[in-house]
This record gives structure tokens, C-alpha cells and sequence, in this order.
């Protein structure tokens, strides 16, 4: 579901926390460092051509927010928000880690995102 | 998405907004976050309140970098630091320069149907902010596009039912970041409460932290009504 053509190259190596999440990893997930994240689209938000990442525990949603803004070209007067949860979104200081302990679920952790619309 | 039914409405009629702050306020006391309901003396109508202090790092002095703040990425010329970090339980060393008292209002807007995010900061001593030193205190990860604004999404306002000179979030964009969530919540047949939804948003933007808790709390959601 993840393999797709492009790879957004720069904004990757910028992000060595941040991978694709190639093939479903087994053991205990809580030994891992880095955590299953899944990506959906609320909304007229651009849909993400790569949805799975593997994202390191100690990211912050900030950090997360700031690589989908690039990852989708968003305008500095574009706003992304991340809800987990449905309807909630997380502070933008707290770890993914953390969410992921208390919203992951099949081992990954769901997040969805929208954006605001651009000034003018 | 289910194009059929109604979209869900993003307004909040007075009475949702009451019962929503009651179950916010119930599990407030019960993890002890600190917020109270005010109520105007003589009236019916009231606000939730809470005061917090921040501590506030300068970075203009000491440039080494901070080994707990995770994001190397993170440049700004006033650092917030967090003395005690919650999740790790670990205590982060940090300096201090300044604490900042934040004391934040939840109101109804009988104009815009919704609720509002009132504040008022000040130092220790009493001295109020300034404007400019409220927005150095702005989330980095909002600063930029608030700063962009075509209007003023941060104003000095009188507080409505106190008189008093406070900061307010201007409430005109909180369409955009509700209908995706109350829909998304409609879409997946769940419950929320909009105070805990809406203040998730708008509060990180200035220091204001809702604890996961408030997501994971099954009592204090009600069934969002499509109108």
C-alpha cells in the first residue's frame, strides 16, 4: 500500500526519524523505537501519496506536522492540523510515542489531518 | 465521504456549551488540571477559568543546545522549557530567566455561536505583557501563520463579562479546523465534546495544554447532534 513511485527525496533525508513503512514488522512494539503511523486525509486535504511512516517514538507532533506540511508543499499561511483520536487534536510538544501508547491500535497509530485555508 | 447526510453543524448553542463544560469540568477536578467554572454574580452566565505558570528561558543568553527539547529544528529567540517533563517523569534541567502567569477564559460568543478563548498574561510582579511579548509566547508551530493573517487573530479585547483589558484568539476560523472533526467523528459514529475538541486546537497556540486524558474519557462526550 505504501510502495508508490515518487518519493518526496528531499524532505526524506531531511527526516532520517521519519521512514516508509515498507513491510509490517513483528516482536513487541514497545521495544521498538520507532512506531507505525498511519496518515489520513479529512476534508479537502491533499491526500498523501506515502500514508504509512515509520516514525521515531520521541518525534513530536510539531516535528510530524512540519514534515506532511512540507511533504505536501503546504504555504507558510497554510495551517495543518493533526487529530488523533477522531476529534482531538494532541499538543504540539507531545510524542508520538505517547499517542501511539494510548491510541494505537493493530499496531500502528492513526492520525488524521487537515489544512486551513490559504490567506487571500 | 457520506455525502448524503447533513454536515454536522460547527455551532454550539448555549446550553450544549454549559453541559459541555460541566463534563469538561468533572474530569478537570478528577486529574486535578485546575480549571473552575466563574460564575458573574447575578447573572446565569459564567465562564471556565484557569491560571497557569510558565516558565520562560531566553536563549540569547545561553546558545548550548537543550538535550530534553526534541526538536533540533526548533529556532527561536525565546525557548519554552518544560521544568517537569510529564511523559518521561523525568526532570528537565533548564534555566530560568522568567515565569510568566497565563490565566485563561472559556466563554460563550452569543454573536458567533461558539466558544471563545479569552486570556490575560502578566509576570510575576503583576506586570502585564505587552502584545508584542504575548506573540514571542505564540506556539512556533502557529506563530508563522498567525503572523500571516490578513486581520489580527490575536487582539487586545475587553472581556466581555469582566470589563477587563484580555487577549483573545479571534474565533472567525474555528469552522475550519471543527467541521473536519466533528464530521470525521460523525463519519465514525462517535461521541465528542466540543470544548475538549475546540480547545485541544486553540489552546496549544498559546501554552495551553489539554491532557490526552480528555480524549480517552467516555464520560464526558455527548452525541453531536447533525442539525
Amino acid at each position: 500500500m505504501s510502495d508508490n513511485a515518487e518519493s518526496p527525496t528531499e524532505t526524506q533525508k531531511d527526516d532520517p526519524s521519519i521512514q516508509h513503512a515498507a513491510t509490517e514488522q513483528t516482536g513487541a512494539s514497545d521495544e521498538k523505537k520507532k512506531i507505525d503511523v498511519l496518515l489520513k486525509a479529512v476534508g479537502d486535504a491533499p491526500i498523501m501519496k506515502t500514508k504509512k511512516w515509520s516514525v521515531e517514538r520521541g518525534r513530536t507532533v510539531q516535528s510530524l506536522a512540519q514534515f506532511i506540511s512540507r511533504f505536501l508543499k503546504l504555504e507558510a499561511s497554510e495551517q495543518l492540523f493533526i487529530y488523533v483520536n477522531q476529534s482531538f487534536a494532541p499538543s504540539p510538544d507531545q510524542e508520538v510515542g505517547v499517542l501511539f501508547e494510548c491510541f494505537g491500535s493493530d499496531g500502528k497509530l492513526v492520525l488524521h489531518y487537515c489544512k486551513s485555508q490559504a490567506w487571500g | 465521504m457520506a455525502a448524503e447526510r447533513n454536515p454536522v453543524s460547527c455551532y454550539l448553542d448555549e446550553r450544549t456549551f454549559r453541559l459541555c463544560c460541566q463534563l469538561f469540568l468533572q474530569h478537570s477536578e478528577t486529574i486535578k488540571d485546575g480549571w473552575s467554572w466563574e460564575q458573574i454574580k447575578g447573572t446565569d452566565e459564567g465562564f471556565m477559568k484557569k491560571t497557569l505558570l510558565i516558565p520562560v528561558k531566553s536563549s540569547v543568553l545561553h546558545e548550548q543546545p537543550e538535550s530534553s527539547v526534541q526538536d533540533e529544528d526548533m529556532v527561536t529567540d525565546n525557548i519554552q522549557a518544560n521544568v517537569e517533563d510529564e511523559t518521561a517523569g523525568v526532570q528537565a534541567v533548564c534555566e530560568i530567566h522568567a515565569v510568566l502567569r497565563y490565566e485563561y477564559h472559556v466563554l460563550y460568543s452569543f454573536s458567533y455561536q461558539i466558544p471563545v478563548l479569552y486570556f490575560r498574561a502578566s509576570a510575576l510582579d503583576g506586570q502585564p505583557l505587552s502584545l508584542e511579548e504575548v506573540w514571542r509566547n505564540v506556539h512556533l508551530n502557529y506563530r508563522q501563520r498567525l503572523q500571516q493573517g490578513p486581520w489580527d487573530t490575536l487582539t487586545q479585547q475587553e472581556h466581555p463579562l469582566l470589563g477587563q483589558p484580555f487577549f483573545m484568539l479571534h474565533p472567525c476560523r474555528t469552522e475550519e479546523f471543527m467541521k473536519p472533526a466533528l464530521d470525521l467523528a460523525q463519519a465514525e459514529n462517535k461521541r465528542v465534546n466540543y470544548i475538549v475538541t475546540w480547545l485541544s486546537v486553540v489552546g496549544p497556540v498559546i501554552r495551553l495544554d489539554v491532557p490526552l486524558s480528555y480524549s480517552t474519557e467516555s464520560d464526558i462526550s455527548l452525541h453531536y447532534a447533525a442539525k
